[in-house]
Order: C-alpha cells, then sequence, then structure tokens
C-alpha cells in the first residue's frame, strides 16, 4: 500500500478511490452535511494552497484572502456575462487568480520574511473595496452566482447542494491530487531546496527567484480555484465575503494541518467547518448573548493556534512522522 | 488653499499615530527579530485599560499614564510568557513562519477576549482638550489644540525613545543584544532581560498610539472600530515602507503614510485608504526592497 502511493499511478487510483468513497458519503448524509462537506472541499483547497506556499517554498502570505476574491468575482464575472459553462468558468479563475499571483509574485521574490508579510496583508486589505469603486462589480450588494440547476439526468430530487458538493469535492480531488503530483516533481524540489537554504539553493544552480514567482503563481492558482468555491457555496461574491478574518483562518488551518505536510489538510480544513458549530454549541450554554457568539470562533480559532504553534509547531502529521523516526531509531539501536 | 493646509495637517496628524504604532514594531522587531501582530490588539487593550481609568480619576491624562505603564507591563508579560518558551521550542521549517502565527493568534485571542467581555458596551474616550479647529480670518482650519497635543506627545515618545536607544547604556545593551546575542552575553548583558525591555518599551509606544488615536479619530471605542484596524494595518505599513530596522525610518514612513492617505481621501476617493496604502507600500518596496531606512543585507550565513 505504501510503496503504491509513492508511484504516480498509485497515487491516482488512490483518488479515484477516495473520490469513490466521498461519493458514497455524500448519497447518505442530510442537505446541512452535504453543504458543510462542499464548504470542507472549499478550505482543502485554499488551505493546501497555503501549505504549498508557505511550506514548500518558504514564502509567507497573510492576503491569501485578496486571491480568493480575484478568483471568485472572476468566475461570478465569467458566469454572468458570458453565461459560459461552469467548469469554463472555474479554469477562467484558476488562470486569473493565477496572472494576478505572477505579478504579486515577481515582487513577492524580491521581498523576504517580514517585508511580503506586510505585502500581502495590505493587499488582503485593501484589494476588497476596489468592489465599492467601480458599479459592474456590484458595490457592498456584490454579485449573485448561480452555477445552474444540476443535470436533468442525475434524477429529480438532486438538490442543488448535493449538485455543489460534487462539484467542490471533484475541484478539490483533482487540485489536491495535482500539487501531490507537483511537490514531488522537479519543481517541488526546487521549492525545497530554496526554502531550506536560498544561498546553497542558488550554488546549485538555481534561479530563486524564479522559483518563488511560479511557487506564488502555482499556488495562487489554487486559492482562485478555492474563491470560486467559495463564491458558489454562499451564492454570492461580495467584499464582505473576503475579509481579513479569512486570510488569517487560512493560515491557521495551514498550521493545524501542519505547514509542510500536504496529507494533513484535511486536519484544518475540519478544524474552520467545525469551530462555527462547537462555539455555537458553547455559546448556547453560556445563554446565547450577542458579544459571545460573535467573538467565540475566534477566539477558539486563535487559541487553538497559539496551542499548536506553542506544542506541535510542525503539525500533528510531521510530529507523528518524527516520533516514529526517532522510535525506528532507538530500536535499531 | 485652505483645503490643501487642512489636508496636510490631517495627514501629518494621523501620520504621527502611524508613526508611533511603527515605532512599537520595530523596537520588537530590533530587539526580538519578531514581527509582533499582537501590538495592535496590545494597543487596544491598553486603551480600554485607559478608558477604565478615566472612569476612575476622571482626568484624561493619569489615564493616559497608566496606560503606558500598565502596556508595558502586558508586553513584558507576553513576552517573558510567549516568546522565550516559542523561540527555545522551534526548530525546523516552521521556525521563520511560527512568530508571525503565533503573534497572530495572540491578536485575535486578545480581539476576542475583549469583544466577549467589552464588546457590548458603550465606550467613549472624550478629547482631553478641545477638537474645534482655530480660526483664521473666517475660515476654521483643521489645526486644533488636540492635534497639536497629539503631535507634541507623538514627538516628546519619539525624542525620548531616540534619546534611550542612542545615548543611554540601556539602548546599547539593546542595540548590542539585537546585533549579535551571544556576543552581548560574553560581554556581561542580561540579554534575555534585555528583550523584554523592548518589548516593554514598544508596548509602551502602543498604548499611547491607541490612547491618541482614539479621540483623534471618533472616539468611540470597540474592538472592531474602523481605528484599530488602521492602527494594525497602516502602523504596521509604515513600519515596512520605513525599513523595520531604524526609529527614524518609521517616523517617515508614518508621516509619509499618512500624508499620501490623507490627499487620496480629499481629492480622490474616500473608499480607497487601504488600497492606496498597498500600492505606497508595493511602490516603495519595488525600488528598495530593504526600506527606505533599512540597510542592505550583505552577506549572510
Amino acid at each position: 500500500m505504501h510503496k503504491l502511493l509513492h508511484s504516480n499511478f498509485g497515487r491516482f487510483v488512490f483518488f479515484i478511490f477516495l473520490g469513490f468513497i466521498i461519493f458514497l458519503a455524500g448519497n447518505r448524509v442530510d442537505e446541512l452535511r452535504v453543504y458543510q462537506g462542499a464548504t470542507l472541499a472549499m478550505f482543502v483547497v485554499a488551505i493546501s494552497s497555503i501549505i504549498l506556499l508557505t511550506g514548500y517554498s518558504g514564502q509567507v502570505s497573510l492576503g491569501h484572502g485578496a486571491l480568493l476574491a480575484i478568483g471568485g468575482y472572476s468566475a461570478v464575472l465569467a458566469r454572468n456575462y458570458w453565461t459560459l459553462p461552469i467548469w469554463v468558468c472555474f479554469a477562467i479563475a484558476v488562470l486569473v487568480a493565477a496572472a494576478a499571483g505572477a505579478v504579486l509574485g515577481t515582487a513577492a521574490a524580491r521581498l523576504s520574511g517580514p517585508y511580503l508579510a506586510g505585502t500581502t496583508l495590505a493587499l488582503a486589505v485593501g484589494l476588497p473595496s476596489i468592489a465599492n469603486q467601480f458599479s459592474f462589480l456590484g458595490g457592498e450588494q456584490g454579485l449573485l452566482f448561480d452555477v445552474g440547476a444540476p443535470p436533468i439526468s442525475l434524477g429529480a430530487d438532486f438538490s442543488p447542494y448535493k449538485w455543489y458538493f460534487w462539484i467542490a469535492a471533484s475541484a478539490a480531488l483533482i487540485a489536491l491530487w495535482w500539487l501531490q503530483n507537483i511537490v514531488r516533481s522537479r519543481y517541488g524540489r526546487t521549492w525545497r531546496a530554496v526554502r531550506g537554504n536560498e544561498i546553497a539553493a542558488q550554488l546549485a544552480g538555481i534561479h530563486s527567484g524564479k522559483a518563488k514567482t511560479l511557487a506564488f503563481t502555482v499556488s495562487s492558482g489554487v486559492a482562485g480555484l478555492a474563491g470560486a468555491l467559495l463564491a458558489m457555496t454562499i451564492g454570492t461574491v461580495s467584499p464582505s465575503a473576503f475579509p481579513l478574518t479569512l486570510s488569517f483562518s487560512l493560515l491557521t488551518g495551514a498550521v493545524l494541518s501542519g505547514v509542510t505536510t500536504l496529507p494533513g489538510v484535511m486536519i484544518g480544513a475540519v478544524t474552520l467547518v467545525a469551530t462555527p458549530e462547537i462555539s455555537h454549541a458553547i455559546s448556547n450554554r453560556l445563554g446565547n448573548s450577542e458579544a459571545v457568539t460573535t467573538n467565540l470562533p475566534g477566539l477558539l480559532v486563535s487559541a487553538l493556534l497559539i496551542l499548536v504553534v506553542m506544542l506541535v509547531p510542525n503539525g500533528p502529521v510531521e510530529q507523528m512522522r518524527s516520533m516514529r523516526v526517532r522510535k525506528n531509531a532507538s530500536i535499531s539501536r | 488653499m485652505f483645503t490643501f493646509i487642512d489636508t496636510v495637517i490631517i495627514g501629518l496628524t494621523s501620520g504621527a499615530v502611524y508613526s508611533l504604532m511603527a515605532i512599537s514594531l520595530v523596537l520588537v522587531w530590533r530587539s526580538t527579530r519578531v514581527i509582533n501582530f499582537a501590538q495592535a490588539g496590545q494597543a487596544l487593550l491598553s486603551t480600554y485599560i485607559g478608558y477604565s481609568f478615566i472612569g476612575l480619576f476622571d482626568s484624561y491624562w493619569i489615564a493616559l499614564f497608566f496606560a503606558i505603564v500598565l502596556g508595558a507591563g502586558v508586553s513584558a508579560l507576553i513576552e517573558i510568557l510567549f516568546m522565550r518558551t516559542l523561540f527555545k521550542r522551534n526548530t525546523g521549517p516552521i521556525a521563520g513562519v511560527a512568530p508571525i502565527i503565533a503573534t497572530l493568534g495572540l491578536l485575535g485571542l486578545i480581539h476576542g477576549l475583549i469583544g466577549i467581555f467589552m464588546g457590548g458596551k458603550e465606550a467613549i474616550i472624550r478629547p482631553p482638550v478641545s477638537n474645534v479647529g482655530y480660526t483664521i480670518s473666517g475660515h476654521t482650519l483643521a489645526l486644533s489644540p488636540l492635534k497639536l497635543v497629539i503631535v507634541s506627545a507623538v514627538l516628546f515618545l519619539m525624542i525620548s525613545l531616540s534619546f534611550i536607544f542612542t545615548k543611554t547604556n540601556i539602548g546599547l545593551a539593546l542595540r548590542a543584544s539585537a546585533y549579535s546575542p551571544e556576543i552581548a552575553r560574553l560581554a556581561g548583558v542580561k540579554v534575555d532581560a534585555i528583550r523584554t525591555l523592548g518589548w516593554a518599551l514598544a508596548g509602551a509606544a502602543g498604548a499611547a498610539a491607541g490612547m491618541l488615536q482614539t479621540p483623534n479619530g471618533t472616539g468611540a471605542l470597540s474592538p472592531d472600530s474602523l481605528e484599530f484596524s488602521l492602527l494594525l494595518v497602516l502602523g504596521f505599513i509604515a513600519a515596512v515602507i520605513g525599513g523595520l530596522e531604524s526609529l527614524v525610518g518609521a517616523v517617515i514612513g508614518g508621516l509619509l503614510l499618512g500624508l499620501v492617505l490623507a490627499f487620496v481621501i480629499m481629492y480622490v476617493s474616500a473608499t480607497l485608504p487601504f488600497m492606496t496604502a498597498f500600492l505606497l507600500l508595493l511602490g516603495v518596496l519595488l525600488v528598495r526592497p530593504q526600506g527606505i531606512m533599512g540597510r542592505k543585507v550583505g552577506r549572510r550565513a
């Protein structure tokens, strides 16, 4: 099994199998869970774009919310103005966000650590406000996004939420499969080399600027896909759908997943989806005052974030792996 | 003409507050190589502390004093409780990112706690002196006693911090332990204590920024107010524009940002302050990736 996962074909088969399980699971749960499943798939895509950028190429972005916004808006505009098929809209979202990421990445490759964090932070706060400036972007109300009814062939009682879930889940599977392959390719190795020691990588003949820009571009494209998925699940795009807290919670999700371990991405995504439910349950106990209800989710996520950074800084998956390595080492000794 | 003068005055006043915030970020960066995103959260907390002292003593000035002192205390505590453990534990690929993430988590924690305990209540800090502008030949300028107080308070803090940094033994120890902790330790500097002191000074500057920013805006104090997102984002941008390394750079960055934003809001559009800040930042960094006053990193490793 383990060996199979390390071959290209093996991973392909594994993802098909995963898709089949998700398909079966999607048929067995109620509407709310299906909707949460779609949100989960969106978070998986968004978080893996951050893991790729931060964990594999060593750049920090506090502004992935802005790239999600670019993807979401371009998908909606393509759908509303040209009524293109839905998968073309998603492809456009990926391409436009990747193009924006390439421009930003060119600037980003020159910046290090805090300077990059600052630039992306400013972008995340600044970009959504552009929607208020141009009327075709729909201002504060935003634009409606209608992906259309599910195909007739799927049956009359096939709900739209299930349709969202199908789209989101297959997009997430394809994106993850592709990312898995890219981090194991020559490019992935190049990024890890630049992250590990930039000067050594340059001495080995790697153009570190180009490598960083490419990583930023790929990550932005994936973030654009996540943005389109987000727009689909909530049915609209508006500046308030992409607040600064979205960027922060995506980063939180990446840290919870372990920034260097793409397979851990589910941990972060499940946490982000579950947090509102848990905090809802807690605030019910505490008597539902407005201050508690609005602030508790953020508080829980932040507390969790601090705990993870203090206790398992490299993420649970990496922690288990290093524990296993230590154990094996002590046995062989 | 009057509009122009008013814009300059408004820009310089708000720029002065951003400078103060930027200074606190630079202090933390110089003493521990951490960007403290929680600084705005700490400023918010200190401002709430100040607000409760206003209720107690009915004087803005006493409250300002307590806010600054307690703000410094809170900041020192954070360094001792969080940052020391964080630095000891962190290795591996996350080491570069961990401080950023930890301080973001801290920001969320402070923000959430204040929101839960103080969020529903209305809190207003009235300006200690009049905010009505002086009148010259029938025209009311934007220059008011409050704005004068703010600018002079910022100037005073800036000069005293620069004095501490460049002329005293403490300043020398601060610079030495940031430059090379091992050698400073060998030379007898208590590096851990000095780092905590750097955080405390930053906490004091942030507290002052919060206490001055609130009455300069609407005066309403709330964890979600625009004033504090401005402090969070613009203080940080000002520090980055200035180059993160120098106090003078932070001041230049803050004033530049304040002026540019004031002119854009007055003459172009009131809805785009953050986007303008982003473009200004990008422009500066494309020309000078290390910021205006930052030094180019020579050979590393």
